[in-house]
């Protein structure tokens, strides 16, 4: 099992002007190692669909590689977003979907199908090529550079230990930070 | 059954060439959705556009959170659905382009629209819809007919006026 904060240390580490979307109980240990424009919590937002937003953006930006940092339990709760990244392939988008097996920030509840789901053999059957199940820090530290790397889209899931996120508080509403990412991309 | 008081008329046919023409016109560069019966004849002129990329989805709530993506890295969305798929919308059109101040163009197809006439007959898919439109606080404009489609230039500068989504809604099948 992994540790979620060693590894969003070492996402950090590598991250140059990526953009970075988050979601639930990642979004606060994120922005405690990164809180600028660039980084996006969807907070305030609609849970599940950071995939979607991140395949928008990295249709709209092909010279920009976005990584978004979704639960599982968001994943689940549009698992069809796998299928539409195969049919909009975006080289430069990676999702990572972060396996803990609950909805951590409403108190560790067990996600439906805890335990059995394999996002890995989900998203292969949505038609991704590019999947990668991480287990191990020793797995961590070998397939790293390759959340900064096409071809895309790439789909990893990390399979980490429990913790005990509160409801992320992001640093400003998301109309603000909406704002922000777009001046940050220069519009 | 409850009792319907929204703008039934007699409506025209809409050529789907005027509404990409329109669409064309305010310079889109995606039009995101899923095709239904209403909107076939434009989606078979969309994909084979060589300016406008037609991005499809599996359910219509990614419409609307993939639009803002790409409306905030600099594209120009357009969402095109039916009905029936904004209802399923709800909390992603909420919380992305309503939350997130995108200006959306959403071309809606007014499923069930001929049913209004008959009583107690009605499809809640046509029942239900302005009055949703209205209760969720969006601007929304009804095409009847091919000249109608000058409508979704008002509804391009009413939403980049007020950086919110509009709604352009039509009855019918287009052709
Ligand atoms: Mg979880």
């Amino acid at each position: 099992m992994l540790d979620k904060y060693a590894c969003l240390r070492k996402l950090f580490s590598l991250r140059r002007d990526e953009i970075v979307v988050t979601t639930m109980s990642v979004a606060a240990p994120w922005a405690r190692l990164s809180d600028g424009p660039l980084d996006f919590a969807m907070v305030e937002s609609s849970m599940g669909q950071a995939p979607a937003f991140g395949l928008g953006l990295a249709l709209a930006r092909p010279e920009r590689r976005v990584i978004v940092l979704n639960g599982d339990g968001s994943t689940l709760m549009c698992l069809g977003t796998l299928v539409t990244m195969a049919q909009n392939p975006a080289d430069n988008l990676i999702l990572v979907i972060v396996e803990n097996g609950t909805y951590e920030v409403t108190g560790n509840q067990p996600i439906p199908g805890a335990g059995l789901v394999d996002f890995e053999t989900l998203a292969r059957g949505a038609g991704l090529a590019h999947v990668h199940t991480i287990e191990d820090a020793g797995d961590f530290d070998a397939c790293l550079p390759l959340h900064f790397k096409g071809p895309g889209p790439r789909v990893f899931t990390w399979k980490v230990r429990g913790a005990e996120e509160p409801v992320p508080k992001p640093r400003a509403y998301i109309r603000q930070r909406a704002l922000e990412l777009r001046q940050a991309l220069g519009q | 059954m409850r009792k319907y008081a929204g703008s039934w008329c007699k409506i025209n046919m809409i050529e789907a060439a005027a509404v990409l023409s329109e669409i064309r016109k305010n310079g889109a560069t995606h039009v995101v959705g899923i095709p239904d019966n209403g909107s076939r004849a434009l989606y078979r002129m969309l994909w084979t556009d060589p300016d406008i990329r037609v991005v499809s989805v599996t359910r219509e709530g990614e419409a609307f959170a993939l639009a803002a993506g790409l409306f905030l890295g600099g594209a120009r969305p357009t969402v095109l659905i039916q009905n029936t798929g904004f209802y399923d919308s709800g909390d992603a059109f909420r919380g992305t382009v309503v939350n997130m101040a995108i200006p959306l163009v959403m071309i809606m197809g007014y499923r069930g629209y001929e049913t209004m006439s008959g009583a107690g007959t009605a499809d809640t898919a046509a029942t239900f819809f302005e009055p949703v439109l209205k209760a969720w606080d969006v601007p929304c404009y009804v095409m009847r007919s091919s000249s109608d489609s000058r409508l979704i230039s008002a509804a391009f500068s009413r939403s980049g006026a007020d950086s919110l989504p509009v709604a352009v809604i039509y009855p019918g099948e287009m052709r």
